[in-house]
């Protein structure tokens, strides 16, 4: 078995390019007074976790997570490799309720993940927020499916979102992240994923049990890219006097 | 199993009555633990969006179809921005997807294949399709100017215009509005984005007179036009390289 380097937990290479222009910079500070960033607004909520790749376990990310609820049984969130100001923006996600994510169609099922061992393992936190007051919501979680897709491969080192999105999956039994990535997280955030464990032993996943097509049905996914043929333009008939 | 440029079979999401998002309304309950988490936490990283657009794409495996787009955008660099991209600006806003977008300079040093995925912006700019909502023209035309010559790369995830009430499928590449048959933007669909903002895109175009495009238009860029193919996703099942027992 292999074992990654984990470039997602350390400082990424810079993004490639000149720093801002004080004539640009000018803009975006007017724009930032006078816009309206309504959508983003709706944003209430950091969680920090891990994905993988969904074909590959071997390669794991700390992924941060902004989240805003659509309403009470959807959430959608972007995701972030880090919690500063100079974190990139690499993916999102969409967690549903159970009731939502039994609607779905078999393939369509197949793309989501569960978040009931994210949760109770401890996994899945809330920077910032303390233990008993994250489980009023995250025992909510636990019990929701969730759907991500990654659009920059900063685990490779990769300085710019290059290549096709990557469908992520996320942690369903111990043994499948590494050790001292968790490590890390625990001593940046100053939490003890046992501890929390432990606390979190009462909550429960989704009511009918882990969908056997959810993660994947236990198989890798990978998205491939293909040419299509573009409709010919609908002409206007020609008319002849 | 799902393609991007596939209809899904039919489900609630996209068969079922009404046109929202599936799901019960936010609980007060919900929204009060909500907002007293967000106080407690530092949120830098969405904090950082300071720009706000809204123009239009299309759907690279069918071009015809027309979306309006609402974009939240981070500037990294002078080369780079990062954007979260909604179907509305409002508090019900989808989030429909993310574009990069990046300068000639960092584009032109990707390769070919990666090139093909990225579309230009000068048109949209030119047909003041693309728009700062709020921003006057003349204080925002030094942005402008950048936008005009860089290049984005715009992955939607939710085809709400197809009437889905959930994020169906895999994702979809998107291209950008261009001065050719599919690519010229429905004028019902301008009209309606024009009222909801109070603005006319009409009288903004002679502002935008004399905003070049990038110095040497690349010409793998926006692939669809030249070549007349689109690009679409298909996700396969395949083996999982694992470090323990999967699920």
């Amino acid at each position: 078995m292999e074992k990654a380097v984990h470039l997602s937990t350390k400082a990424g290479p810079e993004v490639p390019g000149e720093p801002t222009k004080t004539g640009t910079s000018m803009v975006d500070s007017a724009a930032a007074a006078v816009q309206s960033f309504t959508p983003i607004n709706q944003i209430h909520q950091h969680l920090c976790a891990f994905h993988f790749y969904a074909y590959d376990m071997t390669r794991q990310v700390e992924a941060h997570h902004f989240c805003g609820h659509i309403n009470e049984d959807m959430r959608q969130c972007l995701i972030y490799d880090g919690p500063d100001a100079n974190a990139r923006l690499i993916g999102l996600e969409y967690i549903v309720t159970e009731k939502l994510f039994m609607t779905l169609p078999d393939e369509e099922k197949k793309l989501w993940h569960t978040h009931e061992w994210e949760v109770k393992g401890g996994f899945l936190f809330m920077p910032g927020v303390p233990e008993l007051v994250q489980r009023q919501d995250l025992e909510k979680v636990a019990k929701t499916y969730g759907k991500t897709y990654h659009f920059w491969q900063v685990d490779l080192g990769h300085e710019l979102p290059i290549g096709l999105p990557n469908i992520m999956a996320a942690v369903t039994r111990d043994g499948q992240l590494y050790p001292e990535m968790v490590k890390e997280t625990e001593k940046k955030y100053g939490i003890s994923i046992d501890k929390e464990r432990e606390s979190r032993a009462y909550m429960t996943g989704p009511e009918h049990g882990i969908h056997p097509l959810a993660n994947g049905g236990g198989k890798g996914l990978k998205l491939e890219v293909r040419e299509v043929d573009l409709k010919p333009v609908e002409s206007v008939p020609r008319v002849f006097v | 199993m799902a393609s991007s440029d596939k209809v899904p079979v039919p489900c609630p999401a996209i068969s079922g009555e009404g046109n929202e998002p599936m799901g019960d309304p936010t609980k007060t309950t919900t929204a009060v633990l909500d907002k007293g988490t967000a106080m407690l936490q530092s949120m830098k990283p969405i904090k950082q969006m300071s720009l706000n657009m809204c123009s239009f794409a299309c759907y690279s495996h069918d071009p015809g179809r027309h979306i309006e787009v609402h974009m939240y955008g981070h500037r990294v660099n002078q080369d780079f921005l990062q954007c979260a991209v909604y179907d509305s600006n409002s508090s019900k806003a989808h989030l429909i997807g993310i574009e990069y977008i990046v300068s000639e300079k960092v584009f032109e040093s990707l390769s070919p294949d990666e090139q093909k995925l990225w579309h230009s912006h000068d048109y949209e700019i030119q047909m003041a399709l693309l728009v700062t909502p709020r921003v006057p023209e003349l204080v925002a035309k030094p942005e402008l100017k950048n936008l005009a010559k860089s290049y984005g790369k715009f992955w939607c995830t939710w085809q709400i215009d197809r009437g889905d009430r959930l994020p169906l499928g895999v994702p979809s590449l998107m291209v950008s509005p261009q001065d050719v048959d599919l690519g010229r933007i429905k004028p019902e669909l301008v009209k309606k984005r024009d009222e909801e903002l109070g603005i006319s895109t009409e009288s903004l175009k002679p502002s935008r007179e004399g905003i070049c495009g990038p110095e040497k238009k690349n010409l793998i860029a926006d692939y669809w036009v030249r070549f007349r193919k689109g690009v679409a996703l298909d996700v396969v099942e395949t083996d999982m390289k694992r470090t323990a027992p999967f699920p």
